[in-house]
């Protein structure tokens, strides 16, 4: 759908609105069932429709068409109150991370600014200020360093001190197949992954995206190989994923025009 | 009023093949086409999208034997065939339940709307915390600004993670159908509790 002109947002709100007659819907829909580009762009125009309509920024006559589709049923209530609880939460965060700058002069400024009064608690801050960007850009390093080290073991197509490969699937896939546990945690060397691809389109380049529950760093590994029957992607770890927890990976292909195209998502957990 | 779909297992097997011949991809295949359907239905104001999409796999189930070695293209499309005939069939049955009145977000009934809102705030924040800081934060900053103001502020934000504005939209909407996934699990195992 990226590639077809003709189906603007505004043309896809109508039809999500029911506002489209003959072939146009039918030719949506076939769209929306058969290109996961295209479904991915319809239910975003979605979400943008159903904000609106929280926001109270539709017409009456879209807003009554609105309701007739999307608050029929208590299921699609509760998802509109969700989405709004989302919003609501944004919302107040941004709103207390905005700082007021209080009207004063530059003279009153200068004058607070030399009184040791405020002198000694505003060197304290800067020396705080500084203990923690050291500390940040320690840790900034820290995640660099970890994501080179992953970018060269995935770069690398043997290596020493290898695990045998652990089969993955995507926790959406709701079969039989028991998620992977490292228990105990790996003493050391590299642990190396198969992370099984089921999205039905292939991709000439993937990359993970690594997080542990708990912790606020997430990990980038790109241009991960695929195996040769195109079916699982492999992804090596560096020991510092030794530590015990859940581990979160999401695996995107990436489209040719390099924007990160469907995700499979798997989970590991490392010790018990 | 989803009914369940009582597919005999062989014709199951038969439309994961004719879906795709690796099972694993067709099983994905087959969970989206569900997906998929019922969205279709709800747009098309039908008031059971479930049980449609159990008829529309058993009306498939019972020909896909004789359709599949003739059938050229996406069988995808097919089954979007049967789901258009249904909606045509069941065109009397299509109904609106809701009208404005019935959906005021803050003022809704208590029995459905108080305990849940509660219910869904507590959800709101275990999901959270569930994100990497990068995700939660792009939500935020994607919902910072409402109405007109937002505009602006999300082809500021797209610009400074050096993508289009669509591409931006696309990437919230997967963190955020991924959060709203866990709410709404969160909520229904809650609701499950009491």
């Amino acid at each position: 759908m990226n590639d077809d002109e003709t189906t603007t947002d505004a043309l896809l709100r109508e039809f999500l609105l029911g506002k489209l007659n003959d072939e146009e819907p039918e030719r949506i829909e076939g769209l929306f069932v058969t290109d996961p580009q295209a479904r991915e762009r319809v239910l975003a125009v979605e979400q943008d429709l159903i904000e609106d309509y929280l926001e109270g920024t539709l017409s009456t006559e879209d807003s009554e068409r609105f309701v007739a589709r999307y608050a029929q049923t208590v299921e699609q209530r509760r998802r509109l109150r969700i989405t709004k609880s989302i919003k609501d939460w944004a919302l107040t965060e941004a709103r207390a991370a905005q700082v007021v700058p209080a009207e004063v002069s530059r003279w009153s400024r200068l004058r607070s600014w030399l009184t040791p009064a405020f002198v000694v608690p505003i060197a304290a801050m800067v020396l705080i200020v500084i203990v923690v960007g050291a500390l940040w850009l320690s840790r900034r390093a820290e995640h660099s360093t970890i994501e080179r080290e992953l970018a060269q073991l995935n770069a690398a197509s043997t290596g020493s001190d290898i695990s045998a490969p652990h089969e993955l699937s995507p926790v959406t896939v709701r079969s039989a197949t028991p998620q992977v546990q490292l228990d105990p945690a790996p003493e050391n060397g590299t642990v190396e992954l198969r992370l099984r691809w089921i999205q039905p389109e292939r991709y000439s380049s993937y990359q993970a995206t690594i997080h542990r529950v708990g912790d606020s760093e997430s990990y980038t590994v790109p241009n991960l190989s695929v195996s040769s029957d195109g079916k699982s992607i492999r992804l090596r770890l560096s020991p510092h994923f030794r530590r015990r927890g859940i581990y979160q990976i999401t695996v995107s292909g990436i489209t040719s025009n390099g924007t990160p195209g469907p995700t499979d998502e798997y989970q590991l957990t490392v010790g018990s | 009023m989803a009914r369940g779909s009582a597919i005999p297992p062989e014709s199951f097997e038969e439309i994961l093949a004719w879906l795709n011949p690796d099972r694993d991809v067709a099983g994905a295949m087959y969970v989206q086409l569900r997906h998929d359907l019922a969205k279709l239905f709800i747009w098309r104001r039908c008031s059971d999208p479930e049980g449609l999409t159990d008829e529309v796999f058993d009306r498939v189930a019972k020909k896909v034997k004789e359709i599949k070695p003739a059938y050229v293209g996406d069988p995808r499309l097919y089954f979007l065939a049967v789901a258009n005939n249904l909606i045509k069939e069941n065109f009397r049955k299509v109904k609106t339940h809701a009208s404005l009145t019935d959906i005021d977000l803050s003022q809704q009934p208590t029995t459905e709307g108080d305990q849940e809102n509660v219910d869904i705030q507590d959800c709101l924040e275990t999901c959270l915390q569930k994100l990497s800081s990068d995700r939660r934060e792009l939500i935020m900053e994607y919902y910072a600004k409402e109405k007109q103001a937002k505009i602006d502020h999300r082809s500021e934000l797209a610009q400074r993670f050096g993508i289009t504005v669509e591409a931006l939209r696309v990437r919230v909407f997967r963190i955020r159908a991924s959060l709203e996934q866990c709410i709404e699990r969160c909520v229904e195992r809650k609701s499950e509790q009491r």
